[in-house]
């Protein structure tokens, strides 16, 4: 009896442990679905469609801000948390699980607060025999923080298309090193004029970049791929319309995690730039000109007061002169007077042209210690767009550690910014040969400094060299002769030298020599 | 023996005082020269001058500020304007006020003698 009662004692004790054991491995699959539930920060909905059963967890409610089991499971309910706007979104998915028994929506809910926040529900809907759709069972989750995240995304990737709209700025980034792979921004295919959906190949670009710069293309990109350093690039683009545009590349290289090389670029179009540039050029070349203009203009103006005044004495003397001496009898006291005056005229006309030299040789000469490297560097500089457009290649060969000058710094730029300038034009007719100028600077024995500008143009005669120097002397037909008469003058001024002399080969030599510092400028 | 007319002369410079003078007696006129616009007015040659070469640009008062002057005082003295800047567009204002001539200089014996003939209305 005992073993009789204890068998089914022993079997309930049996079943009870397993019940127990059930319970327990529920309680533990509960446990790590909650768990799983917050990693997840996902909650489960259990849905019997047809019953209008939808079975939520507190923590699902709690993401429709409602309290714990005040959600009474119908779909007029739920339909009432969702934001209206985004209903229609869950009615298509809802619509589009019944084909293919997958549902993914994102959409946003009111809470009673007022407060809106984004779900994601995402989960599995189970059929009847009859093929309708009976049970949906899925997760929420809260996706607020990532909408915001996304908008803000969204919202920045905005400002960046504008931004790189308004600065014609387009954006790319380069796998230099496996298949060329490129991603473009939209306003790069605007700057090539490409369609978005052209996929992007170096050869590509390559079609559209300017005949002239296809070399330093090619270079450039080989090099890139080469070494993988930063590069910048400006080159042109041929577009299919015959129009050129001028672009500026700066890349900067970066290694993913693979160690893979990629590019990141900026390419903006600085056409309109390039055009202002050149015509800011145009206009200060052609102000330069109207002020050389002007002031020749005044010159000659001034010239002409100073010089017409003695010549008008000697023209009147000398008729005066004529009178007397044909008189009857001939007058020659007032003859000789007034051939006295003329004379005495003649060098009043004289000295006008003397006093104008020295008028522009020793305008307010201001002694400074001058380095002379730095000031050709600045005259370069100044010249160097203008030197650009006549093509003329410049070198300059500087010998560092000169030792300073005392000089006047605006005139010494204005005898250097001659020298160039005459070199420049001497090498106008030359086409066979690079329009070479090279500028030397020279520490010389005494310790003075010198400074020599050679070019390869039409050259001077040995006996016109002194000619040169001499005021109102030109070889150019827009030239008035003044600038290197000027020039010497003020290299005289400051006790140094001003030569010439023809080279060997095509072309001359201009130098000046500057002697060591004593201190004050002749004046 | 009638009188020979009296030219006088207005000039800053110099050399013109000195020359022109003695060309314009050569010419057979009677000539004073004068270094300035006042020089001539505070002068008592101005009643008997019969003509006046007087040059445009001087310190002081200039040659057409004289000749308002002595429009104003109705001095009708025929006027022959030299200057030694060459402005093509002084010359057609200054014979709209009522010059004689304007000369530039340096200007030839020819010339001047030409101008002087019409202010004097010798032909």
């Amino acid at each position: 009896m005992l073993i009789a009662v204890s068998q089914p004692q022993k079997k309930t004790t049996k079943k009870i442990s397993e019940r127990q054991r059930a319970l327990e491995q529920l309680q533990a699959q509960k446990d790590l679905l909650d768990l799983a539930q917050k990693a997840a920060r996902a909650m489960a909905f259990d849905w019997y469609i047809q019953q209008e059963i939808n079975t939520w967890s507190p923590q699902q409610e709690e993401l429709y801000g409602l309290a714990p089991g005040t959600f009474d499971g119908t779909y007029e309910s739920w339909k009432r948390l969702v934001h209206p706007k985004d209903w229609p979104l869950v009615v298509e998915a809802l619509r589009h699980a019944q084909e293919t028994g997958d549902i993914a929506v994102e959409y946003r809910v009111v809470w009673p607060d007022g407060t809106t926040h984004w779900l994601a529900a995402n989960g599995q809907m189970f059929f009847d025999s009859e093929g309708k759709p009976f049970r949906m069972v899925g997760f929420t989750a809260d996706v607020t923080a990532r909408k915001v995240v996304e908008e803000k995304l969204q919202r920045s990737a905005a400002f960046l298309t504008q931004a790189q709209h308004l600065s014609s700025t387009g954006s790319f980034a380069w796998r230099a090193s496996t298949s060329d792979q490129f991603a473009w921004s939209d306003e790069l295919y605007r700057i090539f004029d490409l369609d978005r959906t052209t996929p992007i190949t170096i050869e590509h670009i390559r079609a559209r970049v300017h005949p002239d710069d296809v070399k330093l293309f090619d270079k450039t990109i080989d090099e890139a791929r080469a070494t993988g350093s930063d590069f910048e690039l400006q080159h042109r683009l041929l577009m299919p319309d015959n129009s050129i545009k001028y672009l500026r590349v700066v890349a900067q290289a970066i290694h993913d995690h693979d160690g893979q090389l990629e590019y990141i670029a900026a390419v903006q179009d600085i056409t309109e730039r390039h055009l202002s540039e050149g015509a800011i050029d145009k206009a200060r070349s052609e102000l330069a000109h109207v002020t050389r203009v002007m002031s020749l203009g005044a010159l000659t103006a001034s010239i002409a007061h100073e010089v017409n005044q003695p010549l008008s004495g000697i023209i009147t003397n000398a008729s005066t002169c004529l009178r007397m001496l044909d008189a009857e009898p001939p007058n020659v006291d007032g003859a000789r007077e007034t051939t006295r005056r003329t004379i005495r005229d003649a060098h009043r006309a004289s000295d006008v042209i003397t006093r104008l030299r020295a008028l522009f040789g020793h305008k307010n000469a201001i002694a400074e210690s001058v380095d002379l490297n730095e000031i050709t560097y600045e005259v370069i500089a100044l010249l160097r767009n203008e030197l650009q457009r006549n093509h003329v290649k410049v070198q300059f060969e500087v010998t560092s550690d000169l030792p300073p000058v005392t000089a006047d710094r605006i005139q010494l730029q204005q005898v250097i910014l001659n020298l160039v300038q005459n070199a420049s034009d001497a090498m106008a007719g030359v086409h066979d040969r690079p329009k070479q100028l090279v500028i030397k600077t020279e520490r010389d024995e005494s310790d003075g400094v010198r400074l020599s500008v050679q070019d390869c143009g039409a050259g001077v005669e040995p006996d016109t060299i002194e000619k040169l120097f001499q005021p109102f002397f030109t070889t150019k037909s827009n030239g008035m002769g003044i600038g290197l008469s000027v020039s010497r003058s003020i290299i005289d001024s400051h006790h140094g030298r001003l030569w010439a002399a023809p080279n060997e080969g095509p072309g001359a030599t201009f130098s000046f020599f500057i002697p060591p510092s004593k201190g004050e400028l002749e004046e | 023996m009638a009188k020979r007319p009296l030219i006088s002369v207005v000039d800053d410079d110099e050399s013109v005082r000195e020359s022109l003078p003695d060309l314009i007696r050569e010419f057979g006129y009677e000539a004073h020269a004068f270094s300035s616009a006042d020089e001539f007015l505070e002068s008592d040659l101005v009643e008997q001058t019969n003509c006046l070469i007087l040059d445009v640009a001087m310190p002081g008062r200039t040659g057409p500020e004289l000749q308002r002057e002595l429009t104003l005082r109705r001095q009708e003295i025929p006027i022959i304007f030299i200057t030694a800047g060459r402005d093509d567009m002084v010359r057609p204002r200054l014979l709209a006020r009522g010059a004689v001539e304007c000369l530039f200089k340096p200007f030839g014996e020819l010339d001047l003698l030409r101008a002087l003939q019409t202010a004097l209305g010798v032909s």
